[in-house]
């Protein structure tokens, strides 16, 4: 029953996510054609006019070569970007609240029931993974299904390992809420700290010596898509981070009094 | 520590910052009783019920409840389970229905009193379908004492369980549990600010103020031990020290002196004969004489 309580606190957040995903997820399959049509305009200008030579250029020209696929297109506008934006915040929604937030004043009822704390934590972060997996994987699967629609393919094998790599790095901004959320009594604080812990680290990804090193490279698959091989690495330190940040949940959410 | 006992504190404490809610609680509750936990607003009847069932740990002392250490994480789990427990403001989970509450609530307690929920559904006339976010604190409270007895629970603790109900609510919740007990062998444990809660259903009590209890035991032994002897004299009553064991409170007005006693009244009023007072009166003290001169005390 337990399960069916986390599901009924945390279903709003996790369907809100679903169809917004799901929404954008359909954007980027119809929004492919448009990119195919203004593509040759930008291949047909003059050199001169697009300044490759500094981060922002070099960017452009990587998004240009990358979107000239659909498998590129997809990677470049969908995990890269939308996809990665979606599953950080919602990530972070669905790893805040718990004991502290959504019982609100029936924590203590909550409290009562003959269940450890551990078996709380355990069961909320278990259900609120099981959402983030499906955020992550979901709706990619509606591209690869609807990818014929628009005379392309997507092969469910890259939805896998592309939802792998955004799961296992959600994960850790998951973590950092529930975690946040054994200190603060309200539900904002512990999104709006893990978004801003996710935008520091986004904007640290900028600079070129430690880029190649950051989660955001192992949540979007890049070394899959360019290679076909899983940041394995990447993806075992995210899920070690991800079990540190349970595990000190947990030790806190033990010793809390209520 | 006795098995006798359903709830057994010694030197309890807790401090929570700057702040020392419980100062050393001593509190034996016998099996079988029905122990009403007396005290002001702020005196630590909560504190001390979230440590006796695992919510919160105590900076010092001990606490058992049904023979378990109750900060002992896995004893608490177990103390719970042999728990039913209503809580001060009846917070439920609002985002769910009468009925899946009570199926949540059902599914932890093996021993759950199916009887008992069909017998309060009825006599409360709870709405199955309806959103406990939509109930009155009224409503609320029932299906709350309604989650706690069907537990088939050896230990009832209840904290306010009248609290900002109406005097008829309040009487309905009340007849409840008193039904409830009489027909089940159980231990009930029941904080409250309202004397009247107390006395109507009570058969021990504790007052406890600033984090003591200041006074305890068999509610109808404190009856009989405790008197209020009243001399007056002919002048200004004099300024005098008793020396009779068992003055708790001597207070002075005009030709008017009250003295308040915890073992009876014939050593008292032998000792004030010699100061010649016109007259001498015992009345009996009512509960909430007693609380009152029991918390006034400890300010």
């Amino acid at each position: 029953m337990l399960w069916h309580k986390a599901w009924l606190e945390t279903r709003g957040r996790f369907l809100g996510g679903l169809a917004l995903s799901l929404i954008v997820g359909f954007g980027v399959i119809y929004d492919f054609r448009a990119t195919q049509r203004l593509l040759p305009l930008v291949r047909n200008m003059d050199p001169a006019a697009l300044d490759t030579s500094g981060p922002l250029g070099a960017a452009i020209k990587e998004g240009l070569a990358a979107q000239q696929s659909f498998r590129g297109f997809v990677w470049w506008q969908w995990y890269r970007q939308n996809l990665t934006y979606l599953v950080v915040v919602f990530g972070a929604l669905l790893g805040a609240g718990g004991l502290l937030v959504k019982s609100g004043g029936a924590t203590l009822f909550t409290l009562s029931l003959p269940v450890s704390r551990a078996r709380l934590m355990t069961t909320r972060a278990a259900v609120g993974l099981a959402e983030l997996l499906a955020l992550a994987v979901v709706p990619s699967l509606l591209i690869a299904v609807l990818a014929p629609s628009i005379g392309q393919t997507y092969s469910v094998g890259d939805v896998l390992a592309h939802g792998v790599c955004m799961f296992v790095v959600g994960s850790v901004f998951f973590s950092l809420a529930a975690l946040l959320s054994t200190d603060y009594v309200d539900g904002w604080r512990p999104v709006l700290i893990a978004c801003i812990v996710a935008a520091v680290l986004g904007m640290l990804e900028y600079i070129p010596a430690i880029g190649r090193f950051g989660l955001f490279h192992v949540m979007n698959g890049e070394s899959y898509y360019r290679s076909a091989r899983l940041p394995w690495i990447g993806l075992i330190v995210s899920a070690g981070i991800t079990a540190a940040l349970l595990r000190t949940a947990a030790v806190n959410l033990a010793h809390r009094d209520f | 520590m006795s098995e006798a006992l359903a709830i057994e504190t010694v030197e309890l404490r807790k401090r929570f910052d700057a702040t020392e809610a419980l100062r050393g609680l001593n509190l034996r509750v016998p099996r079988g009783s029905i122990f009403g936990f007396l005290g002001r607003n702020g005196a630590g009847k909560t504190t001390a019920i979230k440590l006796l069932l695992g919510m919160a740990r105590p900076t010092a002392g001990q606490a058992r409840v049904l023979g378990l250490s109750a900060d002992e994480p896995t004893a608490s789990v177990t103390i719970r389970q042999r728990t039913g427990f209503v809580d001060e403001n009846k917070a439920l989970y609002d985002y769910m229905t009468v009925d899946e509450i009570i199926r949540f609530t059902a599914a932890f307690y093996p021993g759950w009193r199916r009887d008992l929920e069909k017998r309060y559904l009825q006599s409360f006339a709870l709405p199955l379908h309806q959103r406990i976010n939509t109930l009155s604190l009224g409503m609320r409270s029932k299906l709350s004492v309604l989650l706690a007895l069907s537990r088939g629970a050896e230990l009832l603790v209840l904290d306010e369980p009248t609290s900002g109900l109406d005097p008829a609510t309040s009487e309905e919740v009340l007849q409840a549990i008193v039904t409830h007990v009489s027909a089940e062998s159980m231990t009930v444990f029941f904080s409250s600010h309202h004397l009247a809660d107390v006395d109507q259903i009570a058969d021990h009590i504790a007052i406890i103020d600033a984090g003591r209890a200041v006074i305890a035991g068999a509610l109808d032994d404190l009856r009989g031990r405790y008197r209020r002897v009243q001399l007056v004299f002919t002048g200004i009553a004099p300024d005098i020290t008793f020396h009779t064991p068992g003055v708790v409170r001597v207070r002075r007005q005009g030709r008017v002196m009250t003295a308040l006693s915890s073992a009876g009244s014939d050593a008292l009023i032998a000792e004030a004969m010699r100061f010649g007072p016109v007259s001498a009166e015992v009345l009996p003290v009512t509960l909430k004489e007693l609380f009152l001169e029991s918390v006034a005390l400890e300010v």
